[in-house]
């Protein structure tokens, strides 16, 4: 094993680069669907449930510091319940690999290169992130943490950019028109930030994991506030009713910007492209989790393995949905279970593990080291 | 050869000897043999490669001084029980001089340029380092000069460096160690650090992995880097060579090991990091503002020589609504006439520029300037004209490779001007989608790649905040108070924190009109 060295500004990095992905492109859909103008408060009120999932995962982490959730679900609630909820989790974010790699595929193919099948750009995000996983969770860690700036960099250039568009009255009531479909709507942009459940993997590598919760705070502040920043900017330029005609409103919001001075004409393509390491972190994170778990859950030494040995798998998947309607479709109803898995889960596991009195080990006195 | 003889002893009756130096070395014209009597009385032989070593001290202070009976001794009977004694402590004229019993060591003795003398009925060689190789001069380093800094650069010699180094660290703490690698060239290597900064951990990692090596020939320093590296398979540089002293010392000080091979002006440094690539001895030398921002045209240097014709490619073949339309339409204009699409022409016109950048540095010095004068002017020129390639085209390569020579270390510039080739193809394959991906995967392997467990592009990532100072740019002197923290250093300060305070409060105007006391 390596030594533990993931500093908490990494862990809040990973958890930063993880949520914001692809699902920013069409998240002010999804917000204004549930609630119109109201899309930032849903926003708003996603990121608060998203927190408390989160807080739930960080609080076992603390609670087991040297071991991953598939580890101590184990010593929670038994071996077998366990290895059913880990295969649960595997499987779980196997799906969200290859609906993160369609999605992209999708966005790609429709935007910028009409005449490529789609089944080669999924294959090239896939292999991007199976070529990278390949290394350790250190690595991954400082991956992570050298992409952030340029995911939050070209989002609010594009942001500051649009203002000028922007009409502050498209943005009321704050609260919508109609607030039946708030719920739901808030459970479909709350599923956009599971890919937080990776903070599980990372903790047993902290430096100082009993510091976790403030990585989680500081990392939902950032990716919320940005998802929530998107939601507000898209909603002030286009008005709820454009937005809901609109595939990717983040994309057009992006089309619609121009540079001053007329250094790029349009900047799609150019957030397209710089958007490619927001998916790309993305996607490394739920396939690293993927076979980081599957390789904690068969007891083996080395992820690697499974690197290579997984994408077969991962792009049938990603090639089964039909078409872009089809793909959101799923792509809704799979976060929707992926919820139960990702907070119910971790909530039960949280209770029980608080009735049966289990604990982990302190890590204090464990290999660290020490200048970082 | 010399192992079965190893161990065997010198015997006292110096025919033997000389048969055996005969047997092993015998059929060499350059190996001088020369008879002659100590004090008069007693058989003795002197053996030295002629080319090698320094005549005259030969001749004056071993030949001579043997011969006579020194003087303050003169009338006194000299017993073959002394003679060892009488000889060291007060006949020879040279302090670089030792005892040896073993055959195979006279050997090798001789082999490396020293003198061996050996007399009738003594059971040990007098040996002499007499050793004198014609050496150039110390001359500017051709590769790495600078406008304000020191002029001098490593020569072949390890002693001529050593002594370099040695002058400008004139500290107790300087430690020098020496190895011989190669079973055929006996190429002595020296491993430099300083106690009490340097891990010691780090040292012995070094000396491990020197050790290791078992080859033939070891020609320069880079057969070293080879071998001690981390990743031997990628293009990227993990160890850094030099032929500046002062970058040597001044690495030293930060707490890096240095490596210097015999025969070998470039020293090696290690652990390195990506940013030393672009560092140069100026940005240090002059004042930080000035630096600053030349650090930062050099960085966008590194990174157009890197994308900037796959981006060109992206953008022609499939963005062209990317670019302002007057100037896509004058783009357009210009390609009318080329036969191929962008990524075949800019590929083309890369690979001629490779080509005339080898030839340019094979050329005899005279002929050189002339006609890398004629393949880029004159060619670039016909080339447009023929409507071959381009004028944007040319313009682009031209700039990427101005770009490229821009770099100070000639090795990371390779590696970056190789990189650009796949993602030349991979933006003609993809456009933009794909340069991104090429550069995703570049960044990817620079993430997990260490020297010596030194993540590369440490101190941004992992973030140190003291090392960030001195990252893109070159932060003042006094505010770098901090060894870099990566490379783990037993004491980490290197300016005093308060210093600067204390200077800048007790300076005075001395100067000042308002101060004159004749007014």
């Amino acid at each position: 094993m390596e030594p533990r060295q993931i500093t908490v500004i990494q862990a809040s990095a990973v958890l930063v680069s993880t949520i914001i992905g692809v699902g920013v492109l069409a998240l002010p859909l999804f917000a204004v669907r549930a609630a119109d103008s109201g899309g930032p408060l849903v926003t708003f009120l996603a990121v608060l449930l998203a927190f408390v999932g989160l807080a739930l995962i960080t609080w076992l982490g603390i609670r087991f510091p040297d071991q991953t959730i598939i580890r101590y679900s184990e010593v929670i609630i038994g071996r077998w319940l366990a290895w059913i909820g880990s295969m649960l989790i595997i499987l779980f974010f196997a799906v969200l690999t290859s609906l993160t790699a369609r999605e992209f595929g999708e966005v790609v193919v429709t935007s910028v290169l009409k005449s490529t099948p789609v089944e080669v750009t999924v294959i090239v995000m896939l292999l991007l992130a199976a070529i990278s996983t390949r290394h350790g969770i250190t690595t991954f860690a400082h991956i992570h943490t050298f992409y952030v700036p340029f995911l939050l960099i070209p989002v609010l250039v594009i942001v500051a950019l649009s203002l000028k568009n922007a009409e502050a009255i498209n943005l009321l009531p704050i609260w919508g028109n109609e607030q039946g479909g708030m719920l739901k709507g808030t459970l479909t942009v709350a599923a956009l930030f599971q890919g937080a459940f990776i903070l599980t993997a990372v903790i047993p590598a902290m430096k100082h994991p009993e510091k976790a919760m403030k990585a989680s705070f500081w990392g939902m502040v950032i990716a919320g506030g940005l998802y929530i920043v998107i939601v507000a900017a898209t909603i002030s330029v286009f008005g709820s009713e454009e937005i809901k005609q609109l595939l990717w409103p983040t994309l057009e919001l992006a089309k619609a910007t121009t540079l001053p001075a007329n250094i790029l004409e349009r900047l799609d393509a150019a957030f397209l492209a710089v958007w490619v390491t927001a998916v790309f972190t993305t996607l490394f994170s739920s396939y690293f989790f993927t076979i980081y778990a599957m390789s904690h859950l068969f007891r083996l030494r080395e992820h690697k393995l499974f690197s290579y040995f997984i994408l077969p798998f991962v792009f049938v998947m990603a090639m089964l949905p039909q078409n872009i309607i089809q793909m959101y479709e799923i792509i809704e109803s799979v976060g929707r279970i992926g919820l139960i898995i990702t907070t119910g889960y971790p909530g039960l596991l949280l209770i029980v593990s608080i009735l049966r009195k289990k604990r982990g080990n302190r890590v204090a006195d464990k290999k660290v080291d020490q200048i970082d | 050869m010399l192992d079965k003889h190893k161990g065997e002893k010198i015997s006292t009756q110096i025919e033997s000897t000389i048969a055996f130096i005969n047997g092993i070395l015998g059929m060499n014209e350059d190996l001088t043999i020369r008879r002659f009597h100590v004090f008069g009385q007693y058989q003795a032989v002197i053996m030295y490669y002629s080319n090698m070593v320094n005549q005259s001290t030969v001749n004056v202070d071993i030949v001579k001084a043997l011969m006579y009976v020194p003087p303050h001794l003169i009338g006194r009977s000299i017993e073959i029980k002394q003679l060892t004694d009488v000889l060291m402590n007060d006949a020879l004229y040279h302090s670089e001089s030792r005892l040896e019993s073993e055959l195979t060591v006279l050997v090798d003795s001789l082999l490396r340029g020293e003198t061996v003398v050996t007399v009738e009925g003594l059971d040990h060689s007098l040996i002499i380092n007499t050793r004198n190789i014609d050496k150039r001069s110390i001359e500017q380093p051709a590769t790495e000069q600078v406008i304000r800094g020191p002029r001098e650069g490593f020569i072949e010699p390890l002693g001529t460096n050593i002594s370099l180094i040695r002058y400008r660290l004139q500290s107790p703490d300087l430690r020098i160690e020496t190895m011989e690698i190669g079973r055929r060239t006996k190429s002595k290597v020296a491993v430099c650090y300083m106690e009490g900064i340097t891990n010691p951990e780090l040292v012995k990692e070094v000396n491990n992995r020197l050790s290791k090596i078992d080859t033939d020939t070891v020609m320069d320093s880079g057969y070293l880097e080879q071998f001690i590296e981390d990743n031997h398979y990628s293009p990227f540089p993990q160890v850094q060579y030099t032929e500046r002293p002062d970058k040597v010392v001044a690495n030293l000080a930060e707490g890096r090991v240095s490596i210097l091979v015999d025969g070998s002006p470039l020293a090696l440094v290690v652990p390195t990091v990506f940013n030393q690539f672009y560092q140069t001895v100026e940005d240090y030398t002059e004042r930080f503002v000035l630096m600053s921002s030349i650090r930062l045209a050099r960085l966008i240097a590194l990174i157009f020589s890197l994308v900037f014709p796959a981006i060109y490619v992206s953008i022609i073949s499939y963005n062209p609504e990317l670019i302002p339309t007057e100037f896509a339409v004058a783009v357009a204009g210009g390609r009318a006439g080329v036969p191929f699409p962008a990524v075949v022409e800019v590929i083309i016109i890369e690979i001629s520029m490779e080509v005339l950048r080898e030839a340019t540095i094979r050329l005899p010095q005279q002929v050189g300037g002339a006609l890398s004068i004629v393949g880029v002017l004159v060619i670039g020129q016909a080339a447009v004209a023929a409507g071959f390639a381009s004028p944007i085209t040319v313009v682009i390569i031209a700039l990427t490779t101005i770009g490229s020579f821009a770099t100070p270390a000639y090795n990371a510039a390779l590696a970056l001007r190789l990189l650009r080739f796949p993602l030349i193809i991979l933006a003609g394959i993809f456009g933009l989608y794909g340069v991104m991906i090429g550069l995703i995967l570049i960044a990817n392997h620079l993430l997990s790649l260490k020297s010596f467990g030194v993540p590369y592009l440490s101190p941004l990532i992992p973030v140190d905040f003291q090392g960030l100072k001195d990252l893109l740019i070159r932060g003042p002197l006094w505010l770098m108070n901090k060894r870099p923290a990566f490379l783990k250093p037993v004491d980490e300060t290197k300016v005093s924190e308060t210093m600067f305070d204390e200077l800048e409060k007790t300076s005075t105007n001395v100067l000042d009109p308002l101060n004159d006391k004749n007014q």
